[in-house]
This record gives structure tokens, sequence and C-alpha cells, in this order.
């Protein structure tokens, strides 16, 4: 058997090669190198505005690169979008939708605007948005845009799942997530990685990284200061120490904020 | 606390655009010079009475209108301050208070005061009511404004709000396309209304009953020498003024139940959800089906149809009261299809952000389904409306000779408008607010005014050939000829529609993400020089964008150094 190192691109589920995005004078994302082995839950962790919404956004084909590659299952996203958007499944991070449908409307437009038979559609979606618990609010009619930020993103999960896509890419998926729905959420994802998909989340929080992820990246400014598994990211220390230490913290003296609580 | 309000307002106001407000201004102090000089120049005390009576209850009815679309009044929102601990119903109250302070405010009473010339010419002992009777109209009608406000909701959350802003809209458009023949009735009815008053009958009996016409009443009445009636008159005035005051207040007191869940209905489309519907289950199918409920659901949507049809209906209404233009009345329904060409110029804009869709699910064939199918929702939104006001008023107009042009000329425009529409939404998309963050009526277009341009451009060429044919009919009117015209309509309609789509679609094939960009990032990033007409176009319509925003951000430091320095 070959070394990891050495198996060929196709192995990977996404690979993003000397990535950069400039805005202006700002370099938002530099030549970052990421490789995301098939059937992995890969976790990108990093202060705000290091650049993660930025480097996805650029992995999916939502943002042209100013230069460097990012492939999904060996095909170049920005070469061969339509091929490589098939395998791709992707739920952004603060953006709209077609805020004017139900849940379950969103989810049939979706379905058959991706081409998929029709009984699918209806099948897989009276499904999700069940397990979602989203039933309640497609039977009293809410629409997406009433919907709380939680509730967003679920039907947003649900999206990103509907063609059973094999590379996951997921900004900030618990966010405003109750706990509830968190575990009903963690256990879509496990199921996923089981049956060999592929994700890659953004998150801050560190404690649902090192719960979930078996591979880690830590990104500031713009670059990966730490890749690889869990263990070797942590080093014998949490991971929010890890990320703490890399990237640094700001620590707060015992004089100041004195007023708190006084 | 009321001062607070008072001094927030302010402080909002001044950050809107300035622009506008002076606009504002100036045809308020026009208003106002109006009402005194009607008064002044009326020829007799019957005549006066009866001019001043029609012109307050337009002022109560204009202060009812006008906030929906000069924000005054929705500055502040009860919701804004709903986590603060002060007591609900003083908030209520000071939100009342804080509409009466204001310029337009000002006006208001400036106007009613008008009543002295009446009072003067007719008995100047008279004149001791004049100040009372204006103040209690002041309360009134600044009332009514914000109870009127505050029962629809910020015009934009309700139905009958969004019907409001189409009808002001709707006006306002067709002011601007049929202006000439406005001024024209204006210029010949008003100077027989002040020599003449209006004629006796219903309605200047409904004038008389209504609130803004007693203290006028109380002046007559106390002339006659009645003065018992003429302070009932204003105690009635005085009575209502409170029971609307309490009224206003109840309303503006913000509660609990506001944030509560606001939909308590039923599933919405469950035959569709279940994997059936109307529409063929394929990709075209799933656009036309989704954006033909954005249109009818979204209130930034409906408005632009609301607009569009209260447009037709306005010019229409112009045309047949001007006597001589009245057959115009008959193509009413043609302004409706023009119309939709300009609603719709702006569509990947209105989605905002939630274009990421149409990237991420791109496929060989996706782009082609977007553009076609929101070309053909936008028909399928309009047409009911444009063909409902046709029929009204050729029947209106009786002028039946006009139904081949009209028939020829509908397909014609809805096709070139749609596809018109489709290349201005692709070549210039102009983001404005992001969905979920949109209040006010115009915040779902940024700047607009090249597309507008465009589009007028793209529709005049696409109906070229129904255009000629309709002219030669006209000149050699035969049965044959007017098969052959709506022909003619259909075929130009249906190849313009197309012809037009494809351009769109061959634009989008390889820019999707950048129409993205353009919504998410305010530009475009692409390394490869542009070229050609439609590049030229986004370019344009991309530094416009770029322009406003510039302008905004640098009135806003310019005001923030303004401050610092004093």
């Amino acid at each position: 058997m070959s070394d990891e190192q050495n198996i060929p691109r196709p192995g990977f589920a996404l690979e993003l090669v000397d990535l950069r995005r400039e805005f202006g004078e700002k370099v938002a994302v530099d030549d970052v190198n990421l490789r995301v082995p098939r059937g992995s839950f890969y976790g990108l962790v990093g202060p705000n505005g290091a650049g993660k919404t930025t480097a996805l956004s650029m992995a999916v084909g939502l943002l042209r690169p100013t230069s460097g590659h990012a492939v999904v299952e060996g095909i170049d996203v920005w070469s061969d979008p339509v091929a490589a958007k098939r395998s791709l499944g992707v739920l952004p991070d603060g953006l709209a939708l077609p805020e004017r449908l139900t849940g379950g409307e969103l989810l049939t437009y979706w379905g058959r605007f991706r081409r998929m038979d029709a009984a699918a559609v209806a099948s897989r979606s009276a499904e999700l948005i069940r397990i979602l618990e989203l039933d309640e609010a497609e039977q009293l009619g809410t629409l997406v845009g009433e919907y709380s930020t939680g509730m967003r993103k679920k039907i947003g999960l649900a999206t990103a799942l509907l063609h059973a896509p094999s590379v996951l890419v997921l900004d900030e998926p618990y966010e405003a997530v109750d706990p509830v729905s968190a575990r009903v959420l963690t256990r879509i994802l496990r199921r996923f990685t089981e049956t060999g998909g592929s994700i890659v989340i953004s998150s801050h929080v560190m404690s649902l990284v090192e719960q979930l992820c078996d591979r880690v990246a830590i990104v500031a400014d713009g670059r990966v200061v730490a890749d690889g598994t869990l263990d070797e990211v942590r080093a014998g220390v949490s991971l929010e120490d890890r990320f703490v230490g890399l990237v640094g913290g700001t620590e707060v003296d015992e004089e100041e904020l004195s007023w708190i609580g006084s | 606390m009321d001062r607070l309000l008072i001094s927030l307002k302010f402080t909002l106001l001044r950050n809107s655009s300035k622009g506008l407000r002076v606009v504002g201004w100036v045809v308020g102090a026009a208003l106002v010079a109006g009402t005194w000089a009607a008064a002044a120049l009326a020829t007799n005390d019957q005549v006066r009475g009866s001019v001043l009576t029609l012109a307050f209850a337009g002022w109560v009815v204009g202060a009812a209108l006008g906030p929906v679309l000069m924000s005054g009044s929705g500055t502040l929102r009860p919701d804004y301050f709903a986590l603060l601990p002060i007591d609900r119903r003083a908030l209520g109250r000071g939100l009342l208070v804080s509409t009466f302070v204001g310029i337009g405010s000002g006006y208001v009473v400036v106007a009613f005061l008008a009543a002295a010339v009446h009072a003067a010419l007719v008995d100047p002992a008279t004149l001791v009511l004049v100040v009372p009777g204006a103040l209690l109209t002041w309360v009134f009608a600044i009332t009514v404004s914000r109870l009127v406000y505050g029962l629809l909701g910020a015009a934009m959350r309700s139905k009958v709000g969004v019907e409001i802003a189409g009808i002001q809209f709707g006006l306002m458009f067709a002011a601007i396309f049929t202006g000439w023949m406005v001024v024209q009735a204006a210029i010949e009815s008003i100077p027989a209304l002040v020599r003449d008053g209006l004629p006796e009958g219903p309605i200047t009996a409904v004038l008389d009953g209504f609130p803004s016409s007693w203290p006028l009443l109380a002046v007559e009445a106390a002339a006659t020498g009645d003065w018992a009636a003429a302070l009932g008159l204003l105690a009635a005035l005085a009575g209502l003024d409170a029971v609307l005051v309490v009224a206003t207040v109840a309303v503006l007191t913000p509660r609990q139940e506001v944030t509560a869940r606001r939909r308590t209905g039923r599933r919405l489309s469950p035959r569709l959800v279940d994997g059936g519907g109307i529409l063929p289950a394929t990709q075209l199918g799933a656009v036309i089906g989704k954006e033909y409920r954005q249109w009818t659901r979204d209130p930034w949507r409906s408005l632009e149809v609301r607009s569009g049809v209260w447009t037709g209906i306005a010019i229409g209404f112009f045309a047949l009261v001007s006597g001589e233009y009245a057959v115009l009345a008959a193509f009413s329904g043609l302004i409706v299809a023009f119309m939709m060409g300009v609603a719709a110029l702006n569509l990947y804009g209105q989605d905002g952000s939630a274009v990421w869709q149409s990237v991420v699910g791109q496929d060989a064939t996706s782009i082609r389904s977007d553009v076609y199918g929101r070309q053909w929702a936008t028909v399928l939104v309009f047409l009911p409306h444009a063909l409902l006001i046709t029929v009204v008023f050729i029947l209106l107009t009786q002028e039946f000779w006009v139904v081949p042009a009209v028939l020829a000329a509908l397909p014609a425009l809805f096709g070139a408008g749609s596809g018109a529409a489709l290349i201005t939404s692709a070549v210039g998309v102009s983001p404005g607010v992001d969905p979920r963050r949109r209040v006010g009526p115009n915040d779902a277009n940024g700047n607009v005014s090249v597309h507008l341009w465009v589009v007028m451009a793209l529709i005049a060429i696409g109906v070229l050939p129904t255009a000629a044919v309709i002219l030669w009919s006209l000149l050699v009117p035969s049965t044959a000829l007017s098969i052959v015209t709506v022909l003619v309509g259909l075929v130009n309609g249906w190849a313009a529609a197309w012809l037009f789509g494809r351009i769109a679609i061959g634009y989008l094939q390889n820019r999707m993400p950048d129409v993205f960009t353009r919504i998410r990032y305010g530009k475009v990033f692409r390394a490869e020089a542009s070229s050609g007409v439609l590049d030229w176009v986004a370019a344009l319509t991309l530094r416009g964008e770029q322009e406003m925003v510039a302008k905004k951000q640098k009135e806003r430091q310019d005001k923030i150094a303004a401050r610092s320095r004093a």
C-alpha cells in the first residue's frame, strides 16, 4: 500500500491548491493549500475575519480566486464548474434564500431545478422536513423569510443534502441551532461520512470541532497555520489552547473591567 | 422622553437622502402657497368656502397617504424600543407627539390657517375662531396620518400598505408620462374652480361633513350670528381629536404579541410539495413556479406589479377625463405591458444574495431554464392585469376599432419587455438591500437609471415590426390586414422574447458567479479584459452602483466631520 501522500488527486474529496483572494490591498486568503481526504470530516477553524468563508466561497464556485485552484473529486471547480458542482452540497453562511417560499416549496424548487425525479424530490423533502422538525412550520405555511436563524440553517442543510452529493461544504452549520436539533444534525452528518461522503465545516466553536471532526485546519490572517489529523493539530493539549497559542489571545487583567459585578 | 424621541427622529431624518427632502420642502411650500392663493383669488364667499373645504380635505388625505412615501411618520417604529425599560403608554404618546414636530407638519398647520382669509372677508369678528380651528384640524390631520400608518404597519408589511404605495407610484409614473395632459387639464379647470366653486350637490354635502371643513363652517355660522353652532362645531372637532389621540396612542403602544408568530395559516401548496402541481416537474417548471410565488408573495415585487397596474389605470383615467385624448385610454393595457419591462429590469438584484443557488446549482441547462422561466413567470403575473385593463378601458371608450392594434401590440410588448428585462437583470444586476433587511419601498433596487433607458430602447427596437404593421393597417384599413397585424404581433413577441432571452443566456453562461459577486461584494473579480456592448453596459451600471455607494459614504463622512468640528 502506498502512503497517503502518494494517493493520486482523485483520492481527495476537496483540494485547495495555492488558493489566493485579494480584495484591493488586503489579502483575504493567502496561498492556502488544503487536502480533504474522501470520507473525512474536516473542520476549518479560525477567528472572525480569518478568511474561512472567503476560502470556502472559492472552493464551491461562488467567488473567483485571484490565483490557485479548487478541485472537487479531481475536477477543477473553475475550469469545469458544471461537473464539479454535481458532487457538491453547499450551505453558505448568512446568504438569502428565495424568502417567500415555504420550506417544502423551497426543497421542491431546488430538487426540480437540479433535475431530480419529481417523486424522489417529494419523498426526500418530506423526510428531511420531518427529521429536521420543520414540519410544524410547513403545516402553518410559514415562509423561509419568517424562519428563525436556526430554522434557516436547517432548511439550508436540507437543500445541501437533497440531491445526495458526495462532498458537503457547510459554513457554520451549527450556528444558532438548538441542542436537540444539533444532535439530529450530528447524526445526519455522521451517517453521511460513514457512507463514504466527505464533509468540510467551518466553525469557531472548538469543542464542537473536537467532538465531530477527524481532521482540522487552523486558519488565521488568510493562512493555514496548522493542519492534519485532530491529534496532530492538538499536539497533546486541547484544541482551544492550541488555537489560542497559534492565533494569539487577549488576556483580561484583574483590574480591567472591574466595574462588572460591582 | 418626548424631547428625546423628537431629537432621535431628527437625527434619523438627517441621515436620509437630502435631495428627496429638499423636493419635499419645495412641493410642500408650493401647496401651502396654492391653498392661500386659492382662498385669496376666489370670486365670492360661497366659492371660497367650497374651494377651501376641498383643499383642506386634500391636505388631510395627503397627510394620511403621504408617510408611505416620505418616511417622516415611519422614522420611529414602536419595535425599536421594545427592549427598553420604559413605560409603554409613555412611549406610545411620545411616538405620536414626535409626529407633530417636523416641516411637513408645519406646512399642514400653515395651510389650515388659510381659513383666516375666509374669516376676514365674511366677517372679521370670526377671526378669533381661526387659530383654534386650524390647530384642531392640524391635530386631526396629523393624528389620522399617524393612525393610518400605524394600522398599515410599516407600508411594506401589509397588503393594504403595498397597495397604497402602488397607487402612489402609479400616479407618479402616470404624471411623468402624461404630465402634459394633467397640466393642461389643471390649467383649464382650476381657474373655473376658483371662479365658480364646486357644483352644488352630493360632493359639497360630503365635503361639508368632513371634519376638516368644520372650522370653515364654524366661521360661516358665526358670520350669520349663530355663535352657538360655531362653538359646537369646534367642540365636536375637539372631541373627535381626543378620541383619535387615545386610539392612536393605543395603536402605537408596543405590545408583546406583535413579536409572536404572525402566521397561523395552513399548508401553502400541498400538491406541489407532494410531487404534483400545475406546472411540469422540470427545471423550467421549477423556475416558473418559484418566480411566480416570489412575484405574488414578496412585498417589493408586488409593489412593482401594483405600481405598473396603477400606472395603466391612472393614465387611462387621465385620458378618459381629458375628453380630447379619451381615445388613448383604450391603450391603457399596453402601459401595463410596458411597465412589466420596467418592473422586471433587475430580477437578480431583487433576489439579492439568494442568487448563490443559481451559481451552486449550475448545470448544462440551468441558465437557460432560469432565464426563460423568469420570463414566463413575469408574463404570467402581468398578463391578466393587462388584459383586464384593456377590456375595461375599451368598453369605457367604446373605441372598438383599436382592438386589432391592441391585440398585436400586447404580445409584442410582453415578448420584447420580458426579454429586455432579463438582459438588464443579467448585465446590470443592482443589489439594493439584501432581502431580509429590506424595510422601505425603494430598498429592493440600487441605482437602476441606466437599466431604465436600456430597457426602453430594447423594447422600442423589439416591437418595431409590429409597430410598422400597425401603422400600415391604420393608414390602409382592411380586415385582412387586421388579421395579419395580430399575427405579426404574436410572432414578433415570441421571437423578441426568445432572441433577447438568448442574449441574456449567452451573457450569463460564464458569468453567473460574477452576478453573485456583484451582489455580495459590489464588484466583479475577473482577470480577462471585456469587450462588446453588453460588457460596456455592465461596466456602466456597475460604475453607477459604486458611485452611488461612494456618494452615500462621502455624505456620511462629511456629516461626521461636520459634527466633530461643531
